[in-house]
């Protein structure tokens, strides 16, 4: 069960030496944190990952939040500069990855993609498949707008940019994500005829 | 605002002016290809809404606090030791010694002219003779030496881990 206490006052307990309240910070933020790192690591492994460094971090410098912002908008500003870091680091590892490889986990992601043919493909499912397609920025805007709930300043605090720019960046996102998804829905279609 | 997609998502966002919703409203109510976009693009929004974020795995929670008492059971007794605890042993010790200070010097008479110091009838000290014998002498000398040679070996083995790590 989660604690019914604000996220200031389980820092406050945290801060005070009380890790149990900090366990339960982590779990009211994990899923969407977790939902966040995968918009930029494509892989569950990899997002879980990530997103356990971020909450580890958050609690090493934990005494450094001012409370100005939300604790929420502070903890996503370290899941974008610890995914950003991963994905550079993830770039530079795979760049040395000969072609034979790449062909074999191409191969593989399209099998996997076969197992799901099964599984009830509904438009949330193609939802989801359109913005793991988008650009890492596009993906973590929309999921920061609708998910986080968060408001074009807060997202704009947590990418380190302007409000309207935020607002511009979100308009092309959603319109990059509503291509893919009727290109999605096109071709699922012409699979079933 | 240029196109009408934007306007229309600035009207659904909330973050157009009131000027501008207005005129977003009138175009909605009278124009059949502005409201189609609108409700396109609103039902796009309500399926954007209704997302739902993905699920960790069972011991997400466990492992990231199984990883922060790890780290503080591994944490330097330099970094784990209260600063202020420090602080206050060092606040006591100088005023004890402060105190026994003042103290000392006030049972002393000191004559100006011949600047002598004339200890009170009841303070004795030890004879600095007997203690500094050559048994003594020495038995401090090589308890010394030992100390200095440890030193000397724990800094050298410093030095060439440092070394070793660079290279």
């Amino acid at each position: 069960m989660q604690s019914k206490l604000s996220d200031i006052e389980l820092i406050e307990q945290t801060l005070a030496g009380n890790q149990a309240a900090y366990a339960d910070l982590v779990k009211r933020h994990q899923r969407f944190v977790f939902t966040l790192a995968m918009r930029f690591c494509k892989s569950r492994e990899d997002a879980e990952e990530v997103a356990q460094d971020c909450f580890i971090k958050a609690y090493r410098s934990l005494a450094s939040f001012q409370g100005q912002a939300k604790f929420s908008t502070w903890l996503y500003s370290i899941v974008y500069t610890t995914a950003m870091t991963f994905l550079r680091k993830k770039r530079v590892d795979t760049d040395s990855i000969d072609d034979e490889n790449t062909y074999i986990q191409l191969e593989n992601q399209s099998s996997g993609l076969n197992n799901n043919m099964a599984e009830k493909r509904s438009r949330s499912y193609y939802l989801n498949q359109a913005i793991g397609r988008l650009l890492p920025d596009d993906a973590a805007i929309i999921t920061l707008f609708y998910m986080g709930e968060q408001s074009l300043e807060e997202i704009g605090q947590t990418l380190g940019i302007d409000p309207n720019t935020v607002k511009v960046k979100l308009f092309r996102a959603r319109q990059r994500l509503k291509e893919k998804l009727e290109k999605s829905l096109k071709d699922e279609v012409k699979e079933l005829i | 605002m240029n196109t009408i997609e934007e306007r229309l998502w600035s009207y659904i966002d909330g973050t157009c002016g009131e000027e501008e919703r207005k005129a977003i409203d009138m175009l909605i109510a009278n124009d059949e290809a502005y409201r189609a976009k609108f409700e396109e693009l609103l039902s796009f929004d309500q399926e954007l809404i209704k997302m739902e974020a993905d699920e960790p795995s069972m011991g997400f929670t466990y492992n990231v606090m199984e990883t922060i008492r790890a780290e503080h059971a591994s944490q330097p007794l330099k970094s784990a030791i209260n600063k202020n605890i420090i602080k206050g042993l060092g606040i006591f010790f100088i005023a004890v010694i402060s105190i026994m200070l003042i103290l000392m010097l006030s049972t002393l008479h000191i004559t100006p002219a011949r600047f002598t110091v004339h200890l009170p009838d009841s303070v004795k000290l030890p004879d600095l003779k007997n203690l500094l014998s050559g048994k003594v002498l020495s038995v401090f000398l090589f308890v010394d030496m030992i100390l200095a040679l440890v030193f000397v070996d724990a800094w050298v083995r410093r030095r060439k881990a440092k070394h070793a790590l660079k290279s």
